[in-house]
């Protein structure tokens, strides 16, 4: 209660004479010493900035890292799209059926089933002649 | 502060308030000069820096779809896409070195690619900074081809990113397949049906970006998901319609057709399971395109069926129980009808067929005979029933009617003539459609070709079921049936078309070829077919060859049957249909 008397008593009303017997007030004199508060800051400071450069560098390499790995993945990604195709191709029943013809084998048409509960065979097979269906492939 | 004021003289006050106030006024001039530039930025040329700062500190890129792919029933590939690039330079780079990167790009790229001096040309363009070299180039063989430009040392050259369809099987069901133009819109067969199920929807990204063209961490970024395009799975069995194009192109050869097709039809389901035309194509190969090879001579070509419309004239009488298998005809030797002579493919004076002996020998003036029971109406509507002036529902591009004419409009000629099947004018769809619903009992099912959707969640729809109706009763169906067993019998038409265990029924046709232009006959130009199906007992398959303008004396037995015969066994084979075991009844052909 007596400090808001005197901090009332500071600021007197205009009409006043300014020459009131004013007096100085003794500093306040801080019992905490400097040192520690100013080495726990700047210490604060050095952290939040190295740290922010560490992670904006870190950052940074990532990115870069980012975009090669794209592009590797990109070119994985078209070599594996060459090798699928490369894969089709070889499966695909033309060059399957080339290779076939090239070894002597010939297409059968003649359908016949082994029937496998009894070991009848149903239909009537024959041999399959060369040259008997398909001659020649085309590409 | 208080005690400096407190403190202070008057003159001291003075000073202070008129530092005070010059600051004030200094800090309200550079706060105007501040908002007025503000308000120019902001108000007035907004949109010019907005749009400025947008160009410089983003970068947009679109996310192309991937077209879906096309399957056979078996989920192998008729035709996928792969990432592609389009080639540019920039003449005014390139223009001194271009011999050296041309040689680069030759070597690289292929000569089927690229020509040299055409190149050259490109890139010596005068006055220009931008040029395309090549488009629609795999995109490895590109990267290959700019990495080693970049390696000798020269620069200038640029890729673009694209998508290029491949057709993993060459020529394999080209003509259901299709093919897709430069933009990948699809102008053929499925490719065309289906282009808005395939195509799926581009997707973009915008991503703030560095002035060297990083891309910032962090920053904001906006990512619209692109949707892959659906993959559609069509009935066609690879491995069986490879082997029946190479059949069917042999045969094309060797009678040295105009054009020839093969069609089988899963007669329970109306899956096409083989679709074959020759001449063919390769959608790779554009500059091989023609109208004569891309055209879907299944849907599109109208032709007149010759004697395989017999089987639909006897279905009919059946149906109205008018014939029997073992009903005796009096077959005369010639019959004039307004002034037309009508005979049958070999002479003869007058003979006593059964029904059976007419489908079986073919007789034009048998059916006429037997025909003269129904009334126009009658056959027309029972013509309608049977699909043929309308779509056979496949769903394909460009399909035709053929062409019908309305009954009232008829004369007794085209009454004789179209019993036998001259006078109208059919695709090969509505025949394999019509034979197929003898097949099954008398109930007609419309043809599909695609089974599933599948998205690229792999989730799968089917589309709509195709439509089934009743036609003919299954007595009339059996009936025609039996009269078409005599058909591949060893006294038949087309013996050619046996297969050793089953029982096969079918029939045999040569029809007058009409010269397009004049709307005539050709004499001497025919076209040829076999329709057939198996087992005859309880009918799978249903297979139909045709063989356009054959040499002079090719018939139906002799020159298509054979290619149903392999066509059919492989298709029986591959199935896993096996014979039922039952043998063919003996039906008299003559009495």
């Amino acid at each position: 209660m007596s400090q808001h008397q005197v901090v009332g008593r500071a600021r007197p009303p205009r009409q006043e004479p300014l020459s009131l017997p004013l007096r100085l007030v003794a500093p306040v004199r801080s019992r905490a010493r400097r040192a520690p508060f100013v080495v726990v800051v700047l210490t604060v400071l050095t952290c939040g900035l190295v740290g922010l450069i560490v992670m904006s560098t870190v950052l940074q390499a990532q990115s870069f890292e980012i975009s090669q790995l794209q592009q590797d993945t990109a070119q994985l990604q078209t070599q594996q799209q060459q090798l699928d195709r490369e894969v089709e191709r070889l499966q695909a029943p033309a060059h399957v059926a080339r290779q076939a013809l090239l070894l002597g084998m010939v297409p059968n048409a003649n359908p016949a089933f082994l029937r496998l509960a009894d070991g009848a065979v149903v239909g009537k097979p024959a041999p399959a002649e060369p040259r008997s269906n398909v001659r020649r492939v085309d590409p | 502060m208080t005690s400096r004021l407190s403190t202070g003289t008057g003159h001291g006050h003075r000073v202070a308030a008129r530092r005070l106030r010059v600051c004030l006024g200094l800090a309200i001039v550079v706060f105007l000069v501040f908002g007025v530039r503000l308000f120019w930025i902001q108000g007035l040329d907004a949109q010019a820096y907005a749009s400025m700062s947008k160009q410089a500190g983003q970068s947009t890129t679109t996310i192309p779809a991937p077209r879906g792919e096309i399957l056979d029933r078996n989920g192998k590939a008729l035709a996928s896409s792969v990432d592609a690039m389009t080639l540019t330079a920039d003449p005014s780079m390139t223009s001194t070195d271009a011999p050296r990167i041309a040689r680069i790009l030759l070597k690289h790229l292929g000569k089927d690619r690229i020509d040299y001096f055409d190149v050259i040309d490109k890139l010596r363009t005068p006055k220009s900074r931008f040029v395309y070299l090549v488009k629609q180039v795999p995109a490895w063989t590109a990267t290959k081809a700019v990495k080693a430009v970049r390696k000798a040392g020269l620069t200038g050259v640029f890729t673009q990113q694209e998508t290029m369809r491949t057709y993993p099987g060459g020529k394999l069901a080209a003509n259901l397949v299709g093919y897709v133009d430069g933009s990948g819109k699809g102008v053929q067969g499925i490719e065309r049906q289906y282009d808005s199920l395939l195509r799926g929807t581009d997707g973009s990204a915008t991503y703030e970006v560095s002035p060297t063209g990083q891309r910032i961490p962090m920053a904001d970024s906006t990512v619209k998901e692109m949707v892959p395009g659906t993959d559609v799975e069509t009935t066609i069995d690879r491995d069986l319609q490879w082997y029946a194009d190479q059949r069917l192109a042999d045969a094309v050869r060797s009678s040295s057709s105009d054009w020839g097709l093969a069609v089988t039809m899963d007669v329970r389901t109306g899956q096409i399971v083989q679709m074959s035309q020759a001449p063919t194509f390769d959608a790779e190969e554009k500059s091989t395109l023609r109208d004569y090879n891309t055209v879907s001579r299944f849907a599109q070509t109208v032709y007149e069926p010759g004697s395989v419309l017999k089987t639909v004239t006897m279905a009919a009488l059946a149906d109205q129980g008018k014939i029997t298998p073992e009903t005796r005809l009096v077959v005369p030797g010639r019959v004039m009808i307004d002034k037309f002579p009508i005979g049958d493919y070999w002479q003869h004076g007058t003979i006593h067929l059964t029904a059976a002996g007419v489908i079986a020998k073919s007789s034009n003036l048998g059916t006429i005979v037997a025909a003269q029971q129904l009334s126009d109406g009658t056959m027309h509507s029972y013509l309608r029933k049977f699909g043929f002036g309308s779509l056979s529902g496949v769903q394909l591009p460009g399909e035709s009617r053929g062409i019908l004419t309305p009954a009232k409009q008829w004369t007794k000629a085209n009454h004789a003539t179209i019993s036998f099947g001259q006078g109208i004018s059919v695709t090969a769809l509505q025949v394999v459609r019509a034979v197929g619903a003898i097949a099954n009992n008398g109930v007609m099912v419309d043809p599909s070709v695609v089974d599933e959707y599948v998205d690229a969640d792999g989730k799968r729809t089917s589309p709509e079921a195709t439509s089934t109706r009743r036609v003919v009763s299954a007595k009339a169906a059996k009936m025609v049936t039996r009269m078409m067993e005599a058909v591949t019998a060893d006294d038949g038409t087309a013996p050619a078309a046996q297969i050793p265990g089953y029982r096969v029924a079918g029939k045999t046709g040569t029809a007058w070829r009409v010269n397009p232009v004049t709307g005539r006959y050709v004499r001497g130009q025919n076209t040829v077919s076999f329709i057939g199906f198996a087992p005859a007992d309880k009918p799978r398959f249903v297979t139909y060859v045709v063989l356009d303008k054959p040499f002079a004396n090719a018939g139906g037995g002799s020159t298509a049957a054979p290619v149903f015969h392999d066509v059919m066994s492989m298709a029986l084979e591959r199935f896993g249909v096996a014979p039922t075991g039952s043998r063919s009844p003996k039906v008299p052909q003559q009495w």
